[in-house]
């Protein structure tokens, strides 16, 4: 069940900014009920048949209008908000409890570069989360400014090329939540979105086991002549393959590549045909990613295919 | 149409007379005729229709069909009808010109159109300013849109953030054309702000004091100071990506001792302040029609303008409440978020005085107060949502979602353009003689409201649901599709009332109902001169008892018996110059009659020098900088060239005999002084956004100045510190030998203090180049050369101004009587030198002293 919503939390964090947004929500609808009526009261009230031309009345007092409805209104709600503001502010942690585990989130244009530095793990556009344990994420940004934001599990926060922001987050429940970027980065800030699994401590800890584990073998003639075609053609001056290259390190890790659910970071679902399409030419899926087209024959992309669908 | 008390439109309003002298006004203060008098023009009522025209024109071209192709792209999801780049530009546009080339213009323009009737004087103060501001501003503009025709188009976001606006991530041009087109429009609001200033705080009725002026001009007022206050920064900011993007410094490059944070303040120290600037001279507007169509005076004038004043302040406090998800820590996060809410409590004031004026009166539903009830509704839900994003935790969430782009267009939709169509069904008759169609007028209405409703609220609903803004297409599966055809059903509700506004303005322009003076029977000044006005607009000017003149006055040039002979003697004399009255700021009282500047092709010439300026920077023809250059400085002395008086000391001693009132035949002492004010304050903050940059820079550094550069040698620096200081001195010797008619004494004191200050500047200027760092290799160096050359410019600025003085010293032109123009410079001389000093203490005896 994937989560994408402010409104549908799945975590502490989360869940303090609905409640809020819920006090907030009823206290301006209170607000403008009020006001419309008001509004509308004086807008069709009867009035004294008296001279209608230019009033003689009203004298520059401060009436009780100003003071209770331009003063005292808006100074109640605002010290509630405030109020409110500042507890929500003290329920979500901004700096990580010891027991965090810590992620290391890097903004790339257009996809996310996950690293699990006590683990060992480097993954991307997907992240795996045990429930119930605050993780920090540490962000930082290769190039331009992006924005983490998994609305089902708290607030957003910039990921800078200046430094590193660290957002604190938990998962409750086992679950899928949607994330993406909200700071436009260019070209393809639409197609950057990311993939948070929240699972059981004894299923996140099987998921880091495998994700350690050098890429696979390749299994058969064809997957074999992949993985050579890997490392001659262009793939290996950008894509690590832990266990075959590890030289250029410019685009996505993609030892465990078959195991993501999506490519291009949400632009394409996992599946042979996509990924067919996308190793043919990625500009057709998500035009003016850094990825070049590749000038392959048929046979050799069927080739780099079966190997690459093989590393789980 | 509805009519004031059952029995006239007119009714119980009192009207302008008009003396034989009329006609001759009128032909003396008209613009010349054919296309030499219209490049020449420099009339408010030119000048303050070209800027609405061009605004409303600019958004036609680009904010609204921007805003119609995006919605089409977001009606369904996964749409394919535009590309990822062209919706980047759309978008970019739209925010980009919605936010530099409309709004503001269009306020600026009602402006000066509004307020020498509005306030009940001739002319505004500087008409060639005003000129000046109208050609920078068009130019800017074609600049900025010329980027279209070069495949260009700029494509980051209306804030343009660093890295992704610098250099690396945006090598070609079309940033330039952002940053140099807008820059150009830039300097003519700035132009237009000091305009504005001068025209409300000292060119008023006789009478009019500061308590009685109209709330529109309050607004203005206040408007303007926030634009000197809040665009300066952002020239500055522009000023330093040009200077990344063009000359390799490094002002926003973390890896080189930069900051991209430090874009992020200079951009919303301006952005912010831009809300209120556009939301004040609508709240002005508002203020204008609520009392005329509940016929009822404002209740809370007092508190309307304490309101005003106080959002003024606050707006500049609140800049980083765009930067809450950008780490700041957790105590400036909390002062940020209340001084957000806090504005709650000035905008409270204002919509209940405006409410509490209806309650007492007795509305009149003609479409310019349907516009207001509108506003009202509107703009208090963006409100709402306004405290909602103030905190920081929903802001979270919020921030950079569509619930942002619903609330600020309701803010900017609500609070500002309905406003605008308020204030022109409401004013349109006074400007052409003719009505606005009420029929269309409520149709108009309708459609908008309805649209903006339907277009607006589903966003923030959507926003909530996870929906990030500036995306071109988004997943089926996320179930924001169904929202986000709403929207555009409500753009399309929109886009047929732009539609019906669009021919209610034609039809009525040629064949309009007419429209008398005061067809609404309103209560200020403007209303009383026929309609459309003359071009001088008053013959006799009025003499203001009140606050609401019309509703108050049975005649208006009666009053105090010197006041009137003086508004009489002014309707027949003289009639060879445009003469224009300087009152008393606080009191209204008459303090100077000064002769306007009459029409030059000067002012368009300096915009041109201004459009090559930053032209020649795009085209990377860098001696054009320097051509611009000398032709905006030839310009402007042209402009500023004396002119033989127009008559005689006698003549003008004989009128201050008659009514005791001095006159300046040969410029304004009073208004010129007040220039030179307002442009010492433009440098300064100008010098004090480079100083924020400076320490900004500083705090990010542990290191400063950066391992291998060494502190910057004081010796020749204090030499050179010192000979500016002295040529401060030497220049008020002079201007008090002036004043004691020591010509002799006059110019060698000038020409000593021009001696001191050029070879200070050239010392500096010698010792500096030695120097053995450069500007390119980190931020340091760029934000020391900056500053070096920032104090350059200033004092070249007063070299050429002193050199200009000396030659007319020389000729003998200043006596005892006229010497304004001396005292100006010798003002803006001491200004050089404390920011000379200023900036000699941070660059070099800084490093020293830490």
């Amino acid at each position: 069940m994937l989560a994408a919503g402010a409104l549908e939390p799945r975590g502490p964090v989360a869940e303090t900014i609905a409640d809020l947004w819920w006090f907030m929500f009823a206290l301006g609808l209170a607000v403008f009920v009020v006001f419309a009526a008001l509004l509308g009261a004086s807008l069709i009230r009867r009035r004294h048949e008296e001279d209608p031309s230019t009033g003689e009345r009203a004298p520059d007092a401060p009436s009780r209008w100003l003071i209770w409805g331009g003063v005292v209104l808006p100074l109640v709600v605002v010290t509630a908000v405030f109020g409110a503001t500042v507890v929500a502010m003290r329920d979500t942690p901004t700096t990580a409890p010891s027991e965090a585990l810590v992620v290391e989130v890097v903004g790339h244009q257009w996809w996310w570069e996950v690293r699990y530095p006590e683990e060992g793990v480097t993954t991307a556009n997907v992240v795996h989360v045990p429930v119930g344990r605050p993780v920090a994420f540490r962000l930082s940004s290769a190039d331009v400014i992006h924005s983490f934001w998994v609305p089902s599990l708290g607030g957003k926060m910039d990921a800078l090329p200046d430094g590193t922001n660290t957002l604190v987050l938990q998962a409750d429940e086992a679950g899928e939540h949607r994330g993406a970027c909200a700071e436009f980065c260019g070209l393809q800030h639409a197609r950057m979105d990311l993939l948070v699994v929240a699972e059981p401590a004894e299923g996140f800890a099987a998921w880091v086991a495998g994700q350690r584990e050098l890429a696979a073998e390749a299994t058969g003639a064809l997957a074999e002549r992949g993985r050579e075609l890997f490392g001659d053609a262009r793939c290996a001056s950008c894509h690590v393959i832990r266990g075959l290259t590890e030289v250029g390190v410019e685009g996505p890790d993609l030892t465990h590549l078959a195991s993501r659910p999506t490519i291009g970071a949400g632009a394409a679902g996992n599946t042979a045909m996509e990924l067919a399409e996308w190793i043919a030419d990625p500009h057709t899926v998500k035009e003016g990613v850094k990825m070049p087209a590749t000038d392959l024959d048929e046979e050799d992309r069927a080739a780099l295919l079966a190997y690459l669908e093989g590393l789980e | 149409m509805t009519v004031a008390g059952g029995t006239g439109p007119d009714a119980g309003t009192p009207t302008v007379r008009e003396p034989e002298t009329n006609e001759a006004l009128d032909r003396l203060w008209a613009d010349p005729p054919g296309l030499w008098g219209r490049l020449t023009a420099v009339q408010n009522d030119a000048i303050g229709t070209r800027l609405m025209l061009t605004g409303f024109f600019f958004v036609l071209l680009g904010g609204s069909v921007d805003s119609l192709v995006m919605r089409l792209q977001l009606a369904v999801p996964e749409n394919t009808l535009v590309s990822a780049e062209l919706y980047n530009e759309l978008f970019t546009n739209h925010g980009s010109v919605t936010m530099f080339l409309v709004i503001l213009p269009i306020f600026e323009g009602f402006a000066i159109l509004l307020l020498p009737l509005l306030l009940g004087t001739r002319e505004m103060p500087f008409p060639r300013l005003g000129a000046f501001s109208y050609w920078t501003f068009l130019g800017g503009g074609l600049v900025y849109y010329s980027a279209t025709l070069f495949q260009l188009v700029p494509n980051a976001g209306w804030f343009a953030y660093v890295p992704l606006s610098g250099p690396e991530f945006s090598p070609d041009l079309a940033i330039d054309f952002w940053v140099l087109g807008l820059g150009v429009a830039e300097v003519g609001a700035i132009a237009a702000g000091l305009e504005i200033i001068i025209g409300v705080l000292k060119m008023r009725a006789p009478g009019m004091t500061l308590t009685r002026m109209p709330l529109f001009a309050w607004a203005m007022l206040i408007t303007a100071f926030m634009i000197l206050f809040a665009f300066t920064p952002l020239i500055i900011g522009s000023l330093l990506l040009e200077l990344d993007r063009g000359f390799g410094t490094q002002f926003f490059n973390p890896g080189q001792g930069g900051s991209s944070l430090l874009w992020q303040h200079l951009f919303w120290i301006f952005g912010h302040p831009e809300v209120y600037i556009q939301f004040l001279p609508a709240a002005g507007i508002v203020s204008m029609i609520v009392p005329v169509f509940t016929r009822h005076r404002t209740v809370g004038y007092t508190w309307l303008v304490a309101a005003m004043v106080a959002i003024g302040f606050l707006s500049f406090a609140l800049w980083a409440h765009h930067m809450f998800a950008t780490g700041l820590p957790p105590i400036v996060l909390s002062f940020f978020a209340a001084a957000s809410m806090v504005i709650a409590i000035p905008a409270g004031v204002q919509v209940f005085a405006w409410v509490a004026t209806i309650w007492h009166g007795r509305p009149r539903w003609d479409t310019p107060f349907l516009f207001v009830v509108g506003f009202l509704l509107v703009f208090v839900v963006g409100g709402i949502t306004g405290v909602m994003v103030a905190a920081v935790p929903f802001d979270l969430q919020a921030h950079d979602s569509y619930f942002v782009v619903g609330h600020l267009h309701y803010v900017l939709i609500g609070g500002v353009a309905f406003p605008i169509f308020a204030g022109v069904y409401y004013w349109f008759p006074k400007f052409t003689g003719k009505l606005l169609d009420e029929r269309l007028g409520k149709l108009n209405f309708w459609l908008l409201f309805v649209g903006v409703n339907v277009a607006f609220f589903p966003m923030h609903i959507v926003g909530l649901m996870g929906m990030p803004r500036r995306i071109y297409t988004y997943d089926d599966s996320l179930g924001w599709g169904m929202y986000n055809l709403i929207s555009t059903i409500g753009v399309l509700i929109i886009v047929p009332g732009i539609g019906v506004f669009i021919w209610n303005v034609v039809r009525s322009y040629r064949k309009g109902e007419p429209a008398g003076p005061n067809p609404w029977g309103a209560d200020t000044l403007e209303w009383a001169v026929p309609s459309p006005p003359a071009e001088h607009g008053w013959s006799v000017l009025p003499i203001v008892r009140s606050r609401h003149p019309l509703w108050d006055q049975d005649v208006l040039d009666r009053g105090d018996e010197r006041l009137e002979h003086f508004v009489h003697g002014l309707s027949t004399w003289p009639l060879r110059w445009r003469a224009a009255v300087i009152v008393g700021t606080a009191d209204g009282q008459p303090q100077e009659v000064f002769r306007v500047a009459g029409p030059a092709i000067w002012p368009m010439c300096a915009a041109a020098g201004v459009v090559l300026i930053f032209v020649s920077e795009l085209a990377k023809l860098r001696w054009g900088i320097a051509v611009g250059a000398l032709i905006v400085v030839a310009a402007a002395i042209r402009w500023n060239w004396p002119e033989e008086p127009p008559m005689t000391v006698e003549e003008e001693d004989e009128f201050e005999r008659e009514h005791g009132v001095p006159v300046n035949g040969a410029g304004s002492v009073v208004v010129a002084s007040w220039g030179m004010g307002l442009a010492i304050l433009f440098v300064s903050i100008a010098f004090g956004a480079l100083l924020l940059s400076y320490f900004y820079l500083r705090l990010e550094n542990p290191v400063w100045p950066p391992a291998g550069i060494a502190e910057p040698a004081l010796t020749w620096a204090s030499v050179a510190a010192g000979l500016v200081v002295a040529s401060g001195v030497a220049a008020q010797v002079s201007l008090r030998r002036v004043r004691d008619a020591d010509q002799r004494g006059f110019v060698t004191g000038l020409a000593s203090a021009i001696g001191l200050l050029g070879a200070g500047a050239a010392l500096q200027l010698w010792d500096v180049a030695a120097l053995d760092f450069g500007g390119t290799d980190h931020a340091y160096g760029s934000i020391f050369y900056t500053l070096t050359g920032f104090l350059a410019v200033v004092a070249t600025g007063t070299l050429i101004m002193g050199a200009m003085a000396l030659y007319w010293a020389v000729k003998g032109h200043y006596t005892v009587r006229r010497h304004a123009t001396v005292a100006n410079i010798v003002r803006f001389w001491v200004a050089a030198i404390l920011i000379w000093v200023t900036g000699f203490g941070v660059l070099h005896l800084g490093p020293h002293l830490t």
